[in-house]
């Protein structure tokens, strides 16, 4: 049971802090919309009624299409592009694809590869992109999860503020949308860039996510 | 997983809407047909006390509101929502005692909220 815990620990710790602060997200939006409609002479909604809300869905959502939008891009991107020095990067001259042998596809396959791997036809080709298909496609129902909520909650404040509700295609020109989506997207990508940057000069001693403590600063693609 | 959760999403909102329908469009016919007495009954908390801030609820719902009127299209969306009439267009939020009338007399204003002549804050 220990070794279970230990061998999962990154997956088991992320998701209990993400169930526990997606109650704290409830009981805290709660309380501002409670606010807001004791401001508005209107009734307190109790918290079922709240995580059932449109407002709630579309202020979870619209952070978890942000998260998978950074990582689809930082999977995708990052075999192209490279940062001298960084961790996060691989090395410059491994930009691209890389070869079979490198991948240990096809023939290079390994005897403990998954089997898609040695695989030379669609099914090879769709195991070689499967997490940043993945991360994408989770991205994108994500994102128009965000506009549906998006659209409901904006509805409900439009007839709150006695103004006609939208179509979903109108929706999708409103400011409101667009400022939702494009506040979550400048973060990740200050965050992810800078990130990458900073592990040039900076170290975490025994974190994959940084250089060995002793590394160069030149030196690109090492994890410690 | 996120697809259940889209579909899900846009089944309870669609779900939500055609479920509180009828309660809407009755309350806003009861409205509109019915004596100041009973429009009085049907307005939201808020609305109310606007309505007698200058006097019994009844002398503001029975001389400046038309009545009347088959709906013509209702709006649900959460916990507000409108119904146009042939003769008047209400907003209607939900409370602890069901759907209520929160704004009546109300004509569009152009880019601006509508105008209405019985509303709350």
């Amino acid at each position: 049971m220990r070794r279970v815990l230990r061998d999962n620990g990154i997956g088991l710790v992320f998701g209990g802090l993400f169930l526990l602060m997606l109650v704290g997200q409830a009981v805290a939006g709660q309380a501002q919309y409670n606010d807001q409609q004791a401001a508005y002479g209107a009734e307190a909604v109790s918290l079922l009624q709240y995580v059932t809300s449109s407002t709630f869905a579309v202020d979870v959502v619209e952070n978890w299409q942000s998260e998978y939008l950074q990582f689809f891009l930082y999977i995708f991107l990052t075999v192209w592009l490279v940062q001298r020095g960084s961790g996060e990067s691989k090395d410059i001259e491994k930009a691209g694809l890389e070869s079979d042998e490198d991948q240990k596809v096809g023939a290079h396959a390994r005897a403990d590869s998954p089997a898609w791997a040695r695989l030379t036809d669609w099914r090879g080709a769709l195991f070689s992109r499967s997490l940043g298909i993945v991360m994408g496609t989770i991205f994108v129902l994500s994102w128009l999860a965000q506009s549906v909520a998006g659209w409901a909650a904006y509805n409900s404040e439009q007839l709150g503020n006695r103004e006609d509700p939208v179509t979903w295609l109108g929706y999708l020109t409103e400011p409101d949308f667009w400022n939702r989506t494009l506040q979550n997207w400048q973060s990740e990508m200050l965050a992810v860039g800078s990130m990458a940057v900073l592990g040039v000069y900076l170290r975490q001693r025994g974190s994959p996510e940084s250089k060995p403590v002793g590394a160069a600063h030149a030196d690109t693609g090492e994890t410690g | 997983m996120r697809a259940f959760i889209l579909g899900a999403t846009v089944a309870m909102l669609a779900g939500c809407a055609a479920t509180e329908r009828p309660d809407v469009e009755r309350v806003a016919t009861d409205f509109a047909t019915g004596d100041p007495t009973a429009r009085c009954a049907l307005l939201a908390p808020a609305t109310l006390a606007a309505a007698e801030r200058d006097g019994p609820c009844v002398a503001a719902v029975g001389t400046s509101l038309s009545s009347g009127g088959q709906v013509l299209q209702t709006s649900v969306w959460g916990d507000e929502a409108q119904v146009r009439l042939a003769g008047d267009t209400l907003f209607l939020t939900r409370t602890g005692g069901g759907w209520k009338v929160a704004a009546a007399g109300c004509t569009p204003n152009g880019d601006l909220p509508y105008a209405c002549r019985l509303e709350g804050p």
